[in-house]
């Protein structure tokens, strides 16, 4: 019992780490997310089209590669470019382009659950909106963007899991900087240790499965206020633990 | 940029006559020309050169080497491993639906553990950790057979217990763990697809089938199972999607896959005889990568479009 113990309290900092890279990531990703089911499903073509593009590319490409890509992009960007400027230390550093490159990826994903949300709007109630005088703006405000929270919640929730859990590829591919190491790291330098896989991965498995647990739990109570406008009388959707979407 | 894009252009290219053929056909070290891909000797053809300009006569030399041929060949890593983590995944898959399904509760309880734990925990946790599980296990199953108290004794807190138990994993059997664990992970998903799929059958058609005069055995094999696969398609061919995406995770398991030769290809490039070939090109090789994966999803997305619609033939209402 005890070493199990002792691991949880050395797992508890690394595990901020992961901690950190959702939390960075999601709320960039999801301001982008929003903008970018907006273009696709705009009447624009080209800008349609290209938003579409990007979507299907990082969502049909592994996060792994991404990330690779990213990072040797910067490197070889580097003498040129992040130097002169004095920015190498900031955009080589793997605690903001782990971030940089998660946002972009959990962009597509939530733009895709997004832009489905937007499409099953029901028209009725734009047009409605639309009759009784209010702008374009106004509509967006007051019909299409409660609307589309509503319907896109639960998938988006799973998505914010899903993203929680691919911070773990963020060290295997950029440096691990002293001991700025995340859960998986510090599940493999404890095994390297004394070779006792079980429980220290075991470990590292509680810990994303007890926050998990925590943002399905926050998620819920977001979700609950989204429904408020339902009264008590009508059976309120919870928001289930269904993943679907992973990188 | 612009001067990246200068010294981009390999520095042998530009030292004219013969040394550049020479550089471009050795990029690999000398160690490497042992390896199974190497064609050292092989040149491209004259007349080829004659019509498209040495440009090309550069880099058919320059993709044609051992090394890129090599990088050409490990593709069939990330393909097995799709194929084979996807068969066992189906198995995993059957096998955890039918646990859901279950009458007997303990085994329901224990479908719903495996289905919900595998997927509240990072696909690279289990596929690290099954692997290293596995090989413990057998290392252990075998220390009690060979290994002698003494032996034990003296390696007190390290691995593998003795000597003679250690168990070298070669990258076939990798290869064979990192399927497994893939079939693991994605059989969870897969139990909650097949199991959603038996539930969509049309109760009617079962109700028919035994009104029919059919055993309850009969319909469920004959009828709920071989009307589940239409209703499972789409599941299907989502979890599939996943599970290509995470066949780029096989170099985790020191598998020389596409990701790790892309890695090793595109780092700068020294060679004593003519200097540096090329700088640091990681991110080309990369984007190759990033392609190929797209690449891959898009041709999956048809072959599943083309296979449903063919399933789905003479289905009234579809999922």
């Amino acid at each position: 019992m005890q070493p199990f113990l002792d691991d949880i309290a050395t797992l508890a900092k690394p595990s901020l780490y992961n901690i950190y890279f959702a939390a960075a990531s999601i709320p960039l990703g999801f301001v982008l997310a929003v903008a970018l089911a907006l273009v696709r499903a705009s009447r624009s073509r080209i800008g349609s089209s290209l938003a579409g593009a990007y979507i299907y590319a990082f969502r049909g490409s592994p996060l792994f590669i991404q990330l690779f890509m990213f990072y040797s992009l910067a490197l070889s960007l580097n003498i040129s470019v992040w130097k002169p400027n004095g920015l190498d230390w900031l955009v080589l550093h793997p605690l903001f382009l782990g971030t940089f490159v998660l946002a972009l990826n959990t962009t597509a994903y939530s733009a895709e659950i997004f832009y489905g949300a937007l499409k099953t709007l029901p028209r009725g109630e734009i047009e409605a909106a639309r009759a009784f005088g209010l702008s374009r703006f106004q509509t967006f405000r007051a019909v299409v963007w409660p609307n589309m929270l509503r319907l896109a919640w639960p998938a988006y929730t799973n998505e914010v899991v899903f993203l929680f859990h691919a911070t773990t590829l963020v060290y295997f591919t950029l440096p691990v900087i002293n001991e700025q190491k995340d859960l998986m790291n510090k599940a493999g330098e404890l095994f390297e240790r004394d070779y006792n896989a079980f429980l220290h991965f075991s470990v590292a498995a509680l810990y994303f499965l007890a926050i998990s647990l925590a943002i399905f739990f926050l998620s819920n109570l977001v979700y609950r206020r989204l429904m408020h406008h339902l009264g008590p009388a009508e059976a309120k959707p919870r928001v289930r633990f269904a993943p679907k979407y992973l990188r | 940029m612009a001067g990246e894009r200068e010294s981009s252009v390999p520095p042998a290219h530009r030292d004219s006559d013969n040394g550049f053929w020479k550089t471009a056909l050795s990029l690999g070290e000398p160690a490497d020309r042992s390896h199974e891909g190497a064609q050292c000797g092989v040149r491209p053809l004259d007349w080829l050169i004659d019509i498209f300009g040495e440009d090309l006569g550069f880099w058919l030399g320059y993709l044609g080497n051992g090394k890129h041929l090599a990088w050409y060949a490990s593709f069939r890593f990330t393909i097995l491993a799709a194929i084979f983590g996807a068969l066992i995944g189906l198995g995993f898959g059957l096998g955890g639906a039918g646990l859901l399904r279950a009458r007997f509760r303990p085994l329901r309880i224990a479908g719903l553990a495996y289905a919900n734990i595998v997927r509240g925990v990072p696909d690279v946790l289990f596929f690290l950790f099954f692997p290293l599980a596995f090989e413990q296990l057998v290392e252990w199953l075998i220390s009690t057979q060979v290994c002698s108290p003494e032996a034990v004794a003296a390696r007190a807190g390290s691995w593998p217990p003795c000597m003679e138990a250690n168990w070298f994993l070669s990258t076939t059997e990798y290869l064979i763990l990192a399927s497994v664990s893939l079939g693991i992970v994605y059989g969870a998903f897969t139990a909650n697809v097949i199991n959603g799929a038996m539930n969509a059958v049309p109760k009617g058609q079962l109700e028919a089938a035994r009104a029919y005069g059919f055993s309850r055995n009969q319909v469920f094999w004959r009828f709920q199972v071989r009307q589940m696969w239409i209703y499972a398609l789409p599941g299907l061919s989502n979890v599939w999607m996943l599970l290509i995406k995470s066949t780029s995770l096989l170099s985790l398991l020191q598998i020389p896959d596409i990701v790790l030769w892309a890695e090793r290809l595109g780092a700068p490039n020294f060679v004593p005889t003519a200097g540096l070939v090329h700088p640091d090109w990681r991110w080309r090789y990369y984007l190759v990568l990033f392609v190929f994966y797209i690449i891959l999803t898009f041709l999956s997305e048809r072959g599943f479009a083309w296979l449903r619609e063919r399933v789905g033939r003479g289905v009234v209402a579809e999922g």
